[in-house]
């Protein structure tokens, strides 16, 4: 076990459920979690944060974080929305938007009269009948029907609630269109890298802490990130039973820490 | 394999390439009309499966006796000619949103001579299952739906039934709808349709929703209707006849026809209703008979029946 250990030199840390759980009055760092940030700050580490969060900018992200007390700056935040932009712009493409009202300031000059793809968020209340049919009939007109899903977890926790993410919204068009979505954000591999490549290291230097099993963990270890899941947020104890083994699975991030620390 | 009698005239017989470019085989009898045959994804050409002693006949209904408040032309007619030779008949329908009652009402108004007893529609599968396992479900369902479900127990639920609710395929009911799920609930979709076509165009089916929840969950849906084979067998075991002595009879190729096929039941696509250019070639397997709409189809099958098949 200590071959590869005394490597890790930088953490890529998920936002919801592993330093704060979300709520609609603003939610509470987990225990533990602002302390833990600085630990590996003062130790040394690169950190970085890959969230699949799409109802907030990284400028709100960052807000909310710091009320909870934790330092950060925005660039150190991966968050999908600004890799969809670069899409967009890219191939210059007309998005029709199911996203977060929070969220479309971020789309602000995109044009998106006559949509040629979709782009679906965590739009929450918006995912309503009529929007997700607008949406199917722009896809099922298209001979290579353009779906982007920023992330496509499946749920998270919320006032003590697990509530539906984005994915089963991506996964009931997928079907009805019979196309696959394009997902940017975790588990991407692409979208992993992309945070790596920032801290200037290797994948297997780095370590990715989550609360998904598949998004996180999966997503990281695919890219040859060490993956470590935490039992805060959506952990549910099946979870260790999935034919995904993490590096290791922890009570919460400064067990993490610990951990990694202790190598 | 035996040739098939259409009628005991002599008949002539020739390959051609139809339109879609896949060789069909025509059978033009001289005799009856002209009446043209289509075949046969298997055996080959000139050559056609053997044609079963009928006992019953299962006809879809919209797209294939009526198509919205028009009947198709004939078809009050050869359902009375098919009832000479086949009394077993069921009317089978993939629905979400109308009762047994409604369905009924409309046959009736158009023209038809029908029992509502012989209608057998995926609600009343739902139903069936749900009797069967005991469950108390939570009815995704419009309102008009329900009626098919009087006297089912819906308190402290334990099973999700999911239909074509738009009202309610938004996120606070699927939200809540997935919570039941992930308490061990299980999991029945009416069908899985992706899409339906509306006054205003196509529109969302339940399908997409009962993958989302699929997919938020990991549980796998019980789905009741067509193509899934339990639900002709069903329909089937209600008029006490094996598949491979029953016809289907629809316009849809995947869910009437091949899901048909897949239960060991003769398949025959119409080409009225939701029919498009392609659809026989559309999935791979192909129907076993496709006729221009459902008085052919009917007039196909009493000119077997009342001729001796050959051995």
């Amino acid at each position: 076990m200590r071959l590869s250990m005394e490597k890790i030199k930088g953490f890529l840390l998920d936002i919801t459920g592993v330093l704060y759980e979300s709520g609609s009055d603003g939610g509470k760092a987990i225990e533990g979690s602002v302390a833990a940030v600085q630990r590996l700050r003062d130790n040394g580490y690169a950190v970085r944060f890959v969230s699949n969060e799409s109802q907030t900018t990284r400028e709100g992200i960052m807000n909310k974080l710091k009320k909870h007390g934790f330092q950060m700056i925005k660039e150190e935040i991966f968050t999908p929305c600004p890799a969809v932009l670069k899409i967009v712009r890219e191939r210059d493409l007309r998005p029709f938007l199911i996203v977060h009202p929070d969220v479309l300031p971020d789309f602000e000059g995109i044009g998106t009269s006559n949509p040629n793809c979709v782009i679906l968020g965590d739009a929450v209340g918006d995912f309503t009948y009529e929007n997700l049919n607008k949406a199917f009939r722009i896809l099922v007109g298209q001979e290579k029907p353009l779906l982007y899903s920023l992330g496509k977890g499946k749920f998270y926790r919320e006032n003590d609630h697990l509530t539906l993410d984005v994915g089963p919204f991506t996964a009931a068009l997928e079907y009805a269109c019979g196309a696959e979505a394009t997902v940017v954000g975790k588990p991407n591999p692409e979208f992993f890298l992309t945070a790596v490549r920032d801290l200037n290291l290797q994948p297997n230097e780095v370590v990715m802490v989550g609360d998904d099993i598949e998004s996180d963990v999966g997503g990281a270890q695919a890219c040859g990130i060490k993956g470590i899941l935490v039992r805060t947020g959506k952990y549910r104890p099946e979870n260790e039973q999935h034919l995904i083994k993490p590096f290791a699975v922890v009570n919460n991030l400064a067990a993490a820490v610990d951990f990694v620390c202790r190598l | 394999m035996l040739r098939v009698n259409i009628c005991k005239r002599p008949f002539s017989s020739r390959i051609y390439t139809s339109t879609l470019s896949i060789k069909l085989f025509e059978v033009l009898c001289t005799h009856c009309r002209g009446l043209r045959v289509q075949p046969m994804a298997q055996g080959p050409a000139g050559v056609m499966p053997p044609f079963p002693s009928l006992s019953a006949v299962l006809i879809d209904l919209s797209g294939t006796l009526h198509i919205e408040d028009t009947v198709v032309p004939g078809a009050v007619e050869a359902l009375k000619r098919l009832r000479e030779v086949i009394p077993c008949v069921k009317f089978v329908t993939n629905t979400t949103k109308e009762s047994k009652r409604v369905l009924f009402e409309r046959l009736i108004q158009l023209g038809f001579s029908i029992d509502q007893s012989e209608i057998f529609t995926s609600l009343t599968a739902a139903r069936s299952l749900v009797e069967r396992k005991e469950l108390r479900p939570h009815l995704m369902l419009e309102p008009e739906a329900l009626e098919d479900f009087q006297g089912i127990p819906t308190d402290n639920p334990n099973a999700l039934v999911v239909g074509l609710a738009p009202s309610l395929f938004s996120y606070e009911p699927l939200n809540q709808a997935f919570r039941l799920l992930l308490h061990g609930g299980t999991l029945i979709g009416i069908h899985k349709a992706r899409y339906y076509k509306r006054k205003d165009g196509l529109a969302l089916g339940p399908g997409p929703f009962v993958t989302a929840l699929e997919y938020a969950t990991g549980v796998t849906a019980e789905v009741v209707g067509k193509p899934e084979s339990s639900f002709f067998l069903s329909a089937l075991k209600e008029l006490d006849v094996k598949p491979e002595n029953a016809i289907m009879i629809g316009d849809d190729v995947k869910d009437d026809v091949l899901g048909a096929q897949k239960a060991g039941l003769i398949g025959a696509l119409v080409k009225t209703g939701k029919y498009r250019h392609g659809d026989v070639d559309r999935f791979g397997e192909k129907p076993n008979y496709v006729f221009e709409d459902f008085p052919q189809a009917v007039e196909f099958i009493m000119l077997n029946m009342s001729n001796t098949q050959p051995s």
